[in-house]
């Protein structure tokens, strides 16, 4: 063979190599030389995240500065969308479901309807089985904020995530400091609880991030202001999977937030826990209502609603099943019936009636009104038909005779107040404006305003209301009835106490106040307290002095004798509120049982409302709750007197 | 032997093991530094990486002193091995990365093989025919050769490789005189049969066409890896991040670093220089083998060292361009420089053959 020419057809394959070669050259030179600057800094956002650093948030002391909420570390475990691959999701997804124990798929339709419906309760629909898919799905809105999934993961659990972090791209274990409600449901109503932010009210809460935690009830909820703190912003590098592989610099530390001191006082607290449990055991109910002021200033010191609940299940999402249980339990316990409940306030309404007959000069003290045990009330279109006329009778069938506005307190004589409010043949009572106008005055029918959220008005009824509510008149025996805190009128429990706290100070209505003290991370004070007066009431020194004559010897010698304390003078009034419900044997209505109080009667320290649903009478029921929450506060023997 | 090492092309030799040294460091970058090291040294990819140059210089030395004319008489069952290993695979073979393509026994996959067996059998072929290669009946029964394993692969699936036998297939028709015209006629029959194919592409296959034109599309699906890559690249300027600084590759947010994407790690990490210095050394290598086609004592040689430059050229094009963002997403490996062992030893058997060419160019002439 011949030495062979060299083939033209391998120079041109030369020829195409070094072109493409060129072009690979060219493009490589392109994103490296001429676009590299964007590319530097694609690759640096990337790998660099500005996050925040939560703040701690404040903790809740009592007033004897004893700690009733702590922050303790817990695992998190959360996703970064943007950080999860496509194509191994299902597998990081279904991982993540068995070491979680979490549904992968939302669970929502297993949810009862009647949660569905009303999820708005505090938000926390985006806890209730949430599927872990579905969590992720919501999150790719912001791909690069990471996506809890789970909070207070045991951590051993969160050990193995961790240990595993090659194979489960994109999942991030972080600890975080998580509530822990030290008095549990012994104070669940005050404190409430945090949970996520509720979607439909996502617009008020924009300056924060979609896994932030924030109050969602009790004061976590009115000071969560107070108690968030603020948030630091570091810089720090990340790999793939949006692990922090180290911080590169801190923009701002956070601020944590500040403590709250309450007014609450923990002893006082479960005492009137434990005795109002006892009285309702006592009277058969499953419900009721202790409240304690301080009447000099408006500091609440102990706020019982019974039954309660654990906010600690709350903490870190509750079960669909506990948060079932709760809403449909007929006696509501979410809901902090102190404040919320309204109810007719029956004879406790009296010392409004006998205040406002006194400042009215309707009465004086030596005013005498006669009990005959029943009177009548004449038929408006036949005044003279006897056998159409409506009896209103006093509870005691006996009649108690002529009696002045002390006795008739003490007595809790009805009569009295029918005649004094709804005036009775030629006497002129007070009427039903002036009535409600000095209801008002004592600040029934209007919230209070103290700091708990959800506070119920009240109803202090009118003229006109009637007319626009049911197209009738108002007749006088509506006056009679609201004369014993019957009929349209509705109170809630804080009301009454808030009342009778005025009644006890000598005409000062305070707002009631939950917070005594907000304190920074060092203990210094930022918001000392202050009383807050609602108003000064325009009622004579003396009218007052003879209205807490009427408390005093109400429980000296009259219905609330079973509150009667040697020791201390404790001035209280009964009540007995009728509501509609099955009747007794005797055809009587069930009834509330309520008690006011104050103490010592001279210059009064506490005031105190206990209220049973359906705990029948109040002298018998409520009485004697009184009697050992005052005994348990003066440090004395639980020895009721009879009169 | 004295024949073996006077011819023998030193050159081709120390830039092939400076492309698979330069591999072998950035393989290392990309897992041992970047914290995927195994249970124990020998379990890493860089060492294995190492295990595989060792066997493929091996295998390339004793390329070398076997005669490559030998490979004249073995057409037929190295065809008839290829089509087996092909099918079998499709029974047996493990799936990865979707793909059917390992065969088990030290997971070989048989496509790597089947490229450097479906050269020999062209250029036997093609040299038997000779001149007859210019009508067009020979043409398309050289075709029929290369269609059947090319659909095996291409159902496998693996369009990379399937794409590479059709190119070699062409260069080496051409190569042996095959009308341009031709292939010209068969081109267009091809167009005009796209719509047909594009049917019949799997749905990742359209899908990395789609996204090779629109990148942006979808930043966290199926573009990422491209996505990343460019940045990764593009970050590298002149002189690179430095090696085992890139953090693109140390944080994971290339993937398949060692093999598709070893490129990307280098662009980043040695930049722009570091990427001539691969291109320089490939330049070489094709050049050299081309050389070879040039002194090849017979068409058989001459159209292997052709099919063998063929094959450097075409990966290298792919896989760069694929990291750089000029082609879309073909699951091609940089010759020489991605991990895996089937594709390292294959490329450098296939040297072996070309040195074997090389070192008897002359033999004819001292008869």
């Amino acid at each position: 063979m011949e030495k062979r020419k060299p083939d033209a057809k391998i120079t041109v394959f030369r020829v195409i190599i070094l072109l493409l070669f060129s072009l690979l050259a060219l493009q490589t030179w392109r994103l490296q030389i001429a676009q590299g600057e964007e590319s530097r800094e694609r690759a640096n956002r990337n790998r660099f995240r500005l996050v925040s650093i939560p703040p701690p948030r404040g903790v809740i002391y009592d007033r004897q500065g004893r700690l009733l909420v702590r922050n303790v570390p817990s695992f998190t475990i959360s996703v970064v969308p943007a950080d999860l691959p496509p194509d191994r999701e299902e597998e990081v997804i279904q991982r993540l479901a068995s070491l979680l124990e979490m549904p992968v798929e939302s669970r929502l339709d297993n949810v009862p309807s009647s949660l569905s419906q009303s999820p708005h309760l505090l938000g926390l629909e985006r806890w209730f089985g949430a599927g872990i898919r579905d969590l992720i799905e919501e999150g790719r809105k912001t791909p690069f904020v990471p996506v809890i999934l789970a909070h207070d993961v045991p951590r051993e659990v969160a050990f193995l995530i961790e240990e595993a972090h090659l194979d489960l791209p994109g999942v991030v274990v972080q600890i975080e400091a998580q509530r822990e409600y030290i008095g549990g449901s012994l104070l669940s109503h005050i404190i409430g609880y945090v949970g996520p932010i509720p979607e439909e009210e996502a617009e008020s809460y924009s300056d924060y991030e979609p896994n932030d935690l924030v109050g969602l009830t009790g004061v976590e909820l009115t000071f969560e202001e107070e108690l968030r703190g603020k948030k630091g912003r570091k810089h720090v590098e990340v790999d793939v999977a949006g692990r922090e592989v180290r911080t590169v610099g801190t923009a701002t530390d956070p601020q944590p937030g500040s403590n709250l001191i309450l007014t609450i006082d923990l002893d006082l607290q479960k005492e009137a826990t434990e005795a109002l449990q006892e009285g309702m055991t006592a009277a058969g109910s499953q419900s009721g209502v202790v409240v304690a002021m301080d009447p000099q200033t408006g500091e609440i010191l102990a706020l019982v609603s019974l039954p309660s609940y654990d906010n600690n299940l709350f903490i870190g999402g509750i079960s669909p099943e506990d948060y079932q249980a709760l809403k449909e339990d007929p006696h509501r316990p979410l809901v902090d019936h102190a404040l919320m409940g309204q109810y007719p306030p029956g004879s406790t309404f009296k010392i409004i009636g006998a205040a406002a007959g006194l400042e009215e000069e309707v009465i004086n003290r030596y005013t005498l009104i006669n009990d005959p045990g029943v009177i009548w009330l004449p038929n408006k279109y036949a005044p003279d038909d006897p056998t159409l006329a409506q009896p209103f009778r006093c509870w005691l069938e006996t009649g108690h005779g002529p009696l002045n506005v002390v006795q008739a307190i003490a007595y809790s004589c009805d009569v009295f107040f029918y005649k004094l409010s709804g005036g009775y043949q030629d006497f002129a009572g007070l009427g039903l404006p002036t009535l409600a106008y000095y209801a008002r005055l004592f600040g029934l029918g209007s919230p209070t305003g103290i700091h708990l959220p959800g506070e119920s008005e009240g109803l202090i009824p009118s003229e006109d209301w009637k007319r626009l509510t049911y197209g009738e008149a108002w007749v006088t025996g509506d006056t009679y009835n609201m004369a014993i805190g019957q009929g349209y009128i509705l109170t809630t429990p804080l009301q009454m106490l808030n009342a009778t706290a005025a009644v006890a100070n000598g005409g000062t209505l305070y707002r009631p106040q939950i917070v005594r003290e907000v304190r920074d991370a060092e203990g210094n004070i930022v918001r000392p307290f202050h009383k807050e007066v609602i108003r000064q009431l325009p009622l004579a020194p003396e009218n007052l002095a003879l209205v807490r004559e009427g408390m005093r010897a109400a429980v000296a010698r009259g219905t609330g004798w079973r509150a009667n304390l040697p020791g201390v003078a404790v001035a209280g009034k009964t009540g007995s509120a009728e509501y509609p419900g099955p009747r007794d044997r005797e055809g009587k209505l069930p009834t509330h049982a309520w008690f006011l109080a104050y103490a010592p009667a001279e210059n009064p320290e506490i005031a105190l409302v206990v209220f049973i649903e359906g705990g029948g009478e109040g002298s018998v029921t409520a009485a004697p709750v009184a009697a050992r929450i005052l005994a348990d506060y003066f440090d004395l023997p639980l020895v009721p007197s009879a009169p | 032997m004295k024949r073996v090492t006077q011819h023998f092309d030193l050159l081709l030799l120390g830039a092939t093991v400076l492309l698979v040294l330069y591999g072998i460091i950035m393989i290392y970058s990309a897992t041992y530094l970047s914290g995927e090291g195994g249970q124990s040294l020998w379990d890493t990819f860089f060492a294995r990486q190492i295990i595989y140059a060792l066997a493929g210089l091996g295998l390339m030395f004793l390329a070398t002193i076997i005669d490559y004319r030998y490979l004249e008489n073995l057409y037929r069952p190295l065809y008839i091995l290829t089509i087996l290993s092909l099918l079998l695979i499709r029974v047996i073979g493990r799936t990865s990365f979707g793909a059917q393509r390992w065969l088990g026994f030290g997971r070989f996959q048989p496509s790597e093989l089947a490229k450097l067996f479906i050269i020999i059998i062209l250029a036997k072929y093609l040299s038997d025919r000779g001149p007859s290669i210019k009508r067009f009946p020979q043409l398309l029964i050289s075709l029929i050769y290369v269609a059947i394993p090319m659909v095996l692969i291409y159902l496998q699936p693996d369009l990379g490789t399937a794409l590479i036998l059709g190119i070699i297939w062409v260069v080496m028709v051409l190569m042996a005189g095959a009308r341009l015209r031709h292939l010209a006629i068969l081109a267009l029959l091809g167009v005009l049969g796209t719509p047909l194919i594009w049917l019949s592409l799997e749905d990742y296959m359209r899908e990395r066409i789609i996204i090779f034109f629109n990148p942006q599309h979808d930043p966290l699906g199926r573009g990422y890896n491209i996505n990343q890559a460019r940045i990764a690249v593009g970050s590298g300027g002149w002189w690179g991040q430095g090696f085992g600084s890139g953090s693109q590759n140390q944080l994971h947010f290339l993937r398949v670093r060692p093999t598709d994407y070893i490129f990307s790690v280098l662009g980043e990490e040695l930049g722009f220089v570091g990427v001539l210095i691969l291109l320089l050394l490939l330049g070489i290598v094709l050049f050299r083998i081309l050389r070879a086609a040039d002194l090849a004592g017979d068409d058989f040689g001459k159209l292997i060292a052709c099919g063998v430059a063929t094959v450097i050229a075409f990966q290298a094009f792919v896989n760069i361009g694929m990291n750089i963002g000029l082609i879309p997403a073909a699951g091609t490996s940089l010759p020489f420089m991605s991990y895996g062992g089937s594709g390292l030893i294959t490329l450098l058997l296939a040297e072996g053959l070309v040195q074997s060419i090389l070192v008897r160019h002359r033999k004819l002439e001292f008869q």
